[in-house]
């Protein structure tokens, strides 16, 4: 087994794809941090200050200001309504929620890419795992050894859990190393508000303990890394069934970019808290933001997604041990 | 290939999905069972109340006006002071704009009760405040019915919640002069003009009297320069100052400002 | 007799209704070049697939060395080398690596073996190269090396001198008779080419239609096959002549069929000249593929 994990990874490595992976992040990264930079900037010109005290009020009355007008939906309204209440809570408590340095912005980044970045880049391995064996004829090299197809796949897919670890921990490693170029690298202990919980729309602060940052982002960071099993598994279920590599990977950006535009207005759909691409957003509810749809829980998001996973695993290895090979 | 890097990368990442199927069961744990914990003060920094000498902070409360609707520079007549004091002045100005479109005196008293406001009160050097409107007309309501009674209960409810603002800025910052934005009447060349401008007149002596009482309260008529040719100072809503609206209030407001940091 | 080690049993395929391999059978034996002859679209690709295991068959058993294919999956392909149409191997490893994935697939294989592969090839001098720098004959070379890792019994190649320039094929062929004349390998070859099974194998079988019409020696089979083309003058005396010891048929400009065998064709010839029929031309003609089908098949059609 440990050999043909071996071989799975040499593949992968000669493939250079991580190498792209982690040029795409430092190219995105780099992006971001000017971004981030600028804005800071221009907050600081706006308000004459860079204390974070006066920003944040700011924010507050800015929001309560948008609350004021009649154009918004309820949903949105909700959400800016939950958002709000949750920056005056770190406001009275006098917690900074987003201390300027490297962890923030990786906290940051690594929540926001959560449910489409770090996905499409898991699904740039994930989608010719098996794929690119059919494109290339070498499948037909493959299952002709003495090696049961079932082992076969199985060492596909511990490469392609172990890839999945890496790409985790390279986006989260290259964006607090090129972040900290311009934000500095301290901020790994200051204190996270969690424990945050939605009910019926309100925001309820009764649960709410303190966590040091860095603990925080190791839960984020665990949660994203389900969430990207998740979809490299079924990008690989789709691999195993689909031979082309780009139908594949459209099938797969279909459904994760569908995902995060249903997320925007699927409220009224509750039915739609069993697709996938719904819960991939796990690091909200580590910080109280609100579900798409309501009665969405950690607990459920990681049950339907674990119920995925398990189907799309079972598929996979099902149609490749059964799977006739032309 | 080197046989090594490939070796190496399996015993890495191996050991990067331990770290992380840890850092998730973690996350799982944290979330349902860890017991909330009261957040103590000492956990977190306490803020910095020293005002900044070097700058002139001003912050500005109150309603739309504060926000600045019907300017389209979006800029209000707070946008416009600050950009004048800084044209006029080498200091660098601070301004905080609080300022809830639709508030009234009531949200008002509460909202200068919160921890952060008081904060930026305390390190003010200038209290800006336009309050009262939306008490007076009630978004139109005033105006269709003309109630005598209706106003004058109004009133009475405004001038206790000024009070209350004046006394509580006042509580925690004795020397940065508030200056109190009167109303105008923007209904002045509707009919029934003379029953508006009659209920605004009293509104704003009411406002000029409590002001009197506070030290360094100084109240900022408005109603002279609106009372001609209303409507070129008025937005399309015939209620907001558009931009020329403002820019007479800033004038007279920068005006005051730039005395006040004069004498200091 | 020599053993057996592969033997097929009544082979089918069905997908959906259609049945495209309608009961195969046939032998493998040690040390022989068995041909696998057929145009395309007979059924070659798909049988060839089922016994190296792409493929699960609706009905029939494959053994290889004594294991069948389906229950003693691994244990079968423990003796089976293949090479299925073109050898795709990795375009972004070296050739070493290559070999090395799929020694690692293997119990027992070393650097040791994947050396003498390497070096019974003739692949020493580029094999740290990236394959995808190989030319196709040395790809082609390169899967030969790769399915000898194991030491296979059966060496099964589909169209194994697909592509290659006459020189590689001639290499390539001779490669294949010296791997069954000195080690003792059954090697199961499969073309559409008529000519190279002629030149390369031992015992054939043809398929056509998903079926084997017929399993015999290249010989038996082909030999009797061979055609003699007669331009005479006259023609018409020349015909009558002929008619007496076979069955000539007139295959128009002025040529004549017969069938051809060494000393009746030395015969008729002096028959002729004694008749005073000048003989222009006399021809050995090899039959197409399409010629021995139709005869074989007696008229039916190659589908």
């Amino acid at each position: 087994m440990i050999n043909l994990v071996q071989n799975e990874i040499m593949k992968l490595l000669a493939k250079k794809r991580l190498l792209v992976i982690a040029v795409i992040v430092a190219i995105l990264v780099g992006l971001f941090t000017y971004a981030q930079m600028k804005s800071v900037e221009t907050q600081r010109e706006k308000l004459g200050t860079s204390d974070w005290r006066a920003s944040l009020q700011q924010q507050i009355i800015d929001t309560q200001n948008r609350l004021g007008s009649s154009r918004l939906s309820d949903e949105w309204r909700e959400q800016l309504q939950i958002s709000m209440k949750q920056q005056q809570y770190y406001l009275d408590n006098n917690i900074n929620p987003s201390e300027p340095g490297a962890p923030t912005f990786v906290r940051m980044f690594i929540e926001n890419s959560s449910d489409l970045f770090i996905p499409l880049l898991v699904l740039v391995i994930a989608s010719d795992m098996v794929s690119s064996e059919h494109a290339l004829g070498s499948v037909k090299l493959l299952l002709t050894r003495p090696v049961k197809r079932g082992k076969i796949l199985l060492s596909k897919y511990i490469a392609l859990i172990l890839a999945v670890s890496a790409i985790v921990a390279m986006t989260a490693l290259i964006s607090y190393f090129l972040s900290g170029l311009i934000f500095g690298y301290k901020g790994l202990n200051a204190p996270i508000l969690t424990g945050f919980t939605v009910e019926n729309g309100n925001l309820d602060t009764s649960e709410v303990r303190l966590v040091s940052q860095w603990k925080f982002l190791l839960m984020d960071l665990g949660l994203v890394w389900f969430v990207a099993m998740v979809v490299a598994t079924l990008s690989f279920m789709v691999s195993v069934l689909v031979r082309s590599t780009a139908a594949g990977m459209g099938i797969m950006l279909a459904a994760l970019v569908s995902g995060a535009v249903l997320a925007n207005m699927v409220s009224s759909w509750t039915s739609a808290k069993y697709l996938f691409m719904i819960n991939l957003k796990l690091t909200g509810y580590l910080n109280g933001i609100a579900p798409p749809i309501e009665g969405m829980t950690l607990l459920s998001s990681i049950s339907v997604l674990l119920a995925w996973w398990a189907a799309a695993l079972f598929v996979a290895f099902f149609a490749f041990i059964r799977k006739d090979v032309f | 290939m080197n046989r090594k890097s490939v070796v190496s990368f399996t015993v890495f990442s191996a050991l990067l999905t331990l770290i992380l199927i840890f850092s998730l069961s973690w996350a799982l744990y944290d979330y349902y069972r860890a017991a909330p914990q009261p957040i103590k003060a000492s956990d977190t920094e306490t803020a910095v109340q020293t005002r900044e000498n070097e700058a002139m902070t001003i912050i500005a409360l109150g309603d739309s006006l504060t926000r600045g609707t019907g300017d389209e520079t979006g800029r209000g007549y707070v946008g416009i002071v600050s950009e004048q004091l800084k044209r006029d002045s080498d200091k660098q100005v601070i301004i905080h704009n609080i300022g809830i479109n639709g508030q009234r005196s009531a949200q008002l008293k509460e909202q200068v009760k919160k921890q952060e406001i008081q904060r930026q009160i305390g390190m003010a050097d200038a209290v800006l405040i336009t309050i009262g409107g939306n008490d007076l007309f009630q978004g139109g309501q005033t105006l269709m019915n003309i109630d005598p009674k209706e106003i004058e209960k109004a009133q009475n409810i405004y001038s206790a919640n000024i009070q209350s603002i004046f006394e509580t800025v006042r509580s925690i910052n004795s020397e940065a002069a508030i200056y109190l934005i009167g109303l105008y009447n923007p209904f002045i060349e509707l009919e029934d003009s003379e029953l508006t401008t009659r209920a605004v007149t009293e509104w704003n002596q009411r406002s000029a009297e409590l002001s009197s009482e506070f030290p360094r309260t100084i109240f900022v008529p408005t109603f002279d320069l609106f009372q001609l040719n209303v409507n070129d100072y008025l937005f399309s809503d015939k209620f907001h100052p558009n931009r020329d609206g403002y820019k007479m209030i800033a004038d007279r407001v920068a005006a005051l400002l730039s005395r006040q940091e004069g004498v200091k | 007799m020599s053993n057996v080690t592969l033997s097929v049993k009544n082979l089918r395929k069905k997908i959906g209704k259609k049945e495209i391999i309608k009961g195969i059978s046939f032998e493998l034996r040690e040390g022989e070049v068995f041909g696998f002859l057929g145009p395309n679209g007979a059924g070659k690709t798909t049988t060839i697939r089922m016994l190296v295991g792409l493929i699960k068959p609706t009905s029939g058993s494959i053994q290889i060395c004594g294991y069948d294919v389906k229950k003693e999956f691994t244990r079968a392909m423990r003796y089976l080398g293949c090479i299925v149409e073109n050898p795709e191997l990795y375009p972004f490893l070296s050739g070493w690596d290559n070999l090395l994935h799929f020694a690692r697939m293997l119990p027992g294989v070393g650097d040791a073996k994947m050396n003498e592969v390497i070096r019974l090839v003739g692949l020493q001098e580029r094999i740290h190269d990236k394959v995808k720098t190989y030319s196709l004959g040395m790809r082609q070379r390169l899967g030969i090396a790769q399915a000898l890792l194991n030491s296979p019994k059966v060496l099964v190649l589909d169209e194994p001198t697909n592509g290659l320039d006459p020189a590689g094929i001639r290499e390539m062929r001779q490669f294949i008779r010296q791997l069954a004349e000195q080690q003792g390998l059954s090697v199961l070859v499969s073309s559409h080419l008529l000519s190279e099974i002629q030149l390369l194998c031992d015992r054939v079988a043809i398929v056509a239609g998903g079926e084997v019409i017929r399993v015999g020696s290249v010989s038996s089979l082909l030999d009797n096959q061979e055609k003699a083309v007669w331009r005479l003058d006259p023609h018409n005396k020349g015909m009558q002549i002929l008619s007496r010891y076979t069955e000539p048929a007139e295959a128009g400009e002025g040529l004549i069929i017969t069938e051809y065998a060494e000393e009746k064709a030395a015969a008729w010839n002096r028959e002729l000249v004694e008749n005073g029929v000048s003989v222009l031309e006399m021809n050995r003609k090899l039959p197409v593929l399409e010629d021995l089908f139709l005869e074989l098949t007696g008229g039916r059609t190659i589908d």
